[in-house]
């Protein structure tokens, strides 16, 4: 009994310690992170905007009805919209990272380092810069790259942001652009941890490329690059950068009408300055967030914090 | 035994079929290699073409013989960057945030780390929880919560707002990574240490920090990248180009489809980005392990 007492004393002691050495870190993550966001819940009762900055009302679920009923106010759209980029940068990432790093791994590639050094050079350079370049020294329309070279070659110029389609485009070639370095080193350093006499066997027993890809490859290394991949999902439906720069910075819209959900919830809160609506749009995209991140989770038990 | 005798045809036959695969070998690396050589000039293409420009002192933009060797070599529009712009100001601002939002984010985030991966305490996984769903939210998305919450408080358009909003995402961010790498260090040398009657607050600072180095350069690197790259908050919560820091003043000198000088702006994306560039291939063999061992969780 008086064991068990000690015990639990020791313990609250343990408890109390602990939370002394975490109470700085602990504190600032809860005024400077928590505490806005349950601010952006109660703004997203209101019907807080431009007009009514400080004299807004409450009107109940009447923002979150606008976002999730009414289709024409283009939520659902842009929710669409980050789904079909996530998807198709993710794939297209997967696929040629995988061609590039196996590529890479072929025998008495000498200059290998060279070219990895080289390949890496996008992820190095900040996202931002690289965006801005890309923007102007691409895909401008008068003194980009390409048009010159288009004129050049004797064709009409093309103004590369002003479709959807074509914007659409030109954002996911940047965005490969920009992911392909860390997906190449994530699935070579997969590939390198593959014993060769896995190979050499199969080769015997008269496994083709396919083969060999298909039964040694691919299941061995997708333990390894799934958290990666995990987390460049995530990084891609939470882009923002890409699209923005390109094609809609303020005072310089290229005609492209794309928007994933982040792109949309700061329209709505910074150029139509609606943000009671904004923050309804930030609070769903939470939700989604915490649904999907607990979706991963259980797929993954090895990825849960506890051990 | 199937194994063995399998094996012994493979080398009689790799014998016979030695030279033709050699020639076909060495046609396939050749290939290869050329695959890699254009891939890397084509990767390159974007930010060769910025230097380039930059560095060319006729603007023969519109003309159409245009290489990627400047033909008259020039740093007249680096020049034009630290003399025209005020890019010094902008250094100085970013240095200052990035400065202070690292102290403020390691200072803390160590020791919580710290607890949150050594010691069992109730509350613990909860918050862990917690700390995982913050990571996923951007925070850009409560930017107005966050507006609205300085603005009364005099905050905003002052350094001190930016260190605030800051040095929120990157303790998350800090507590959480700091945490996943300390995870991986074995802790029977802290625990023979305790045996020895080393104190909690000495143990940390002999045993764990220098063990924890290479997680707490990674985290830091990580940090200052952020502030140096944040330009959406820094936009919006600061007016007046002398308050900038380097991305808000790089975004603001742009060259549109209409105006803005290309050449300038070039120029300083270049000027902006080495500093990001030496770092980053300095501390690349830490780049993937530093980052995902704390971040694959999230």
């Amino acid at each position: 009994m008086k064991k068990q007492n000690e015990l639990g004393k020791k313990k609250t002691k343990k408890t109390w310690i602990a939370y002394l050495w975490s109470a700085p870190s602990l504190l600032l993550i809860l005024l400077i992170v928590i505490f806005p966001i349950l601010y952006t819940g109660y703004i997203s009762f209101t019907n807080m905007n431009v007009y009514h900055w400080t004299n807004y009302t409450w009107n109940g679920f009447d923002n979150y009805k606008d976002a999730l009923l009414v289709l024409d106010n283009g939520f659902i759209a842009a929710l669409m919209f980050t789904v079909l980029w996530t998807v198709v940068n993710m794939v297209l990432q997967l696929v040629i990272a995988y061609v590039l790093a196996s590529l890479l791994n072929i025998k008495n590639l000498k200059l290998r380092n060279l070219y990895k050094t080289l390949l890496i050079f996008p992820w190095a350079m900040p996202g931002y810069v690289s965006i801005l370049l890309w923007k102007t020294g691409m895909f401008n329309s008068q003194f980009g790259l390409l048009n010159q070279w288009l004129v050049k070659a004797g064709f009409e110029p093309v103004r590369w942001l002003a479709g959807d389609v074509i914007a659409f485009v030109c954002c996911t070639v940047v965005n490969l652009w920009l992911a392909l370095p860390f997906m190449i080193t994530i699935i070579d350093g997969a590939l390198q941890s593959i014993d060769q006499s896995f190979y050499e066997s199969a080769k015997l027993d008269g496994a083709g490329w396919f083969k060999s890809t298909y039964y040694i490859t691919v299941p061995m290394i997708k333990a390894i690059i799934t958290p990666a991949v995990v987390i460049t999902a995530f990084t891609t439906f939470k882009q923002f950068d890409v699209i923005y720069l390109l094609t809609q910075q303020v005072g310089a819209k290229t005609g492209a009408d794309l928007h994933t959900i982040l792109t949309y919830a700061y329209e709505k809160a910074f150029i139509t300055n609606n943000y009671g609506y904004s923050s309804a749009i930030s609070i769903l995209i939470f939700i989604l967030l915490i649904g999907l991140s607990t979706l991963m989770n259980r797929q993954n038990k090895r990825a849960e914090v506890d051990e | 035994m199937m194994q063995k005798t399998k094996n012994e045809v493979g080398k009689m036959n790799r014998g016979k079929r030695m030279t033709k695969r050699k020639i076909r070998q060495n046609l396939i690396l050749t290939g290869v290699n050329l695959f890699f050589i254009i891939l890397s000039f084509a990767i390159l293409v974007p930010i060769l073409y910025a230097l380039s420009v930059s560095l060319n002192a006729e603007n023969s933009l519109l003309s159409t013989d245009f290489s990627f060797i400047p033909k008259h070599l020039t740093l007249q529009n680096y020049k034009a960057v630290f003399v025209e712009e005020p890019i010094l100001i902008w250094f100085k601002n970013s240095m200052i945030l990035a400065v202070i939002t690292l102290f403020l984010s390691l200072g803390t985030g160590i020791p919580a780390a710290y607890v949150f991966s050594r010691k069992r305490f109730s509350g613990r996984k909860i918050i862990l929880r917690l700390l995982i769903l913050l990571y996923a939210f951007p925070s850009l998305l409560s930017m107005i919560a966050l507006y609205k919450l300085l603005s009364p408080l005099g905050l905003i358009n002052t350094k001190l707002g930016l260190i605030i909003v800051y040095t929120g995402t990157m303790a998350v961010f800090a507590l959480w990574n700091m945490k996943g790498y300390f995870d991986t260090i074995p802790r029977e040398i802290e625990e023979a240490a305790m045996i020895d009657g080393t104190s909690t607050v000495q143990l940390v600072l002999r045993i764990v920090l220098p063990l924890a180095k290479p997680t707490i350069v990674v985290t830091a690197m990580m940090v200052l990248i952020f502030v140096w790259n944040e330009y959406i908050f820094a936009i919006n919560f600061m007016m007046g180009s002398d308050t900038y820091t380097l991305a808000a003043g790089l975004y603001s000198l742009q060259a549109t489809e209409m105006s803005g000088s290309w050449p300038v702006f070039s120029a300083a994306s270049i000027v902006v980005s080495l500093p990001i560039l030496m770092v980053f291939f300095a501390l690349q063999k830490y780049m993937t392990s530093g980052l995902t061992a704390g971040g694959v969780k999230g």
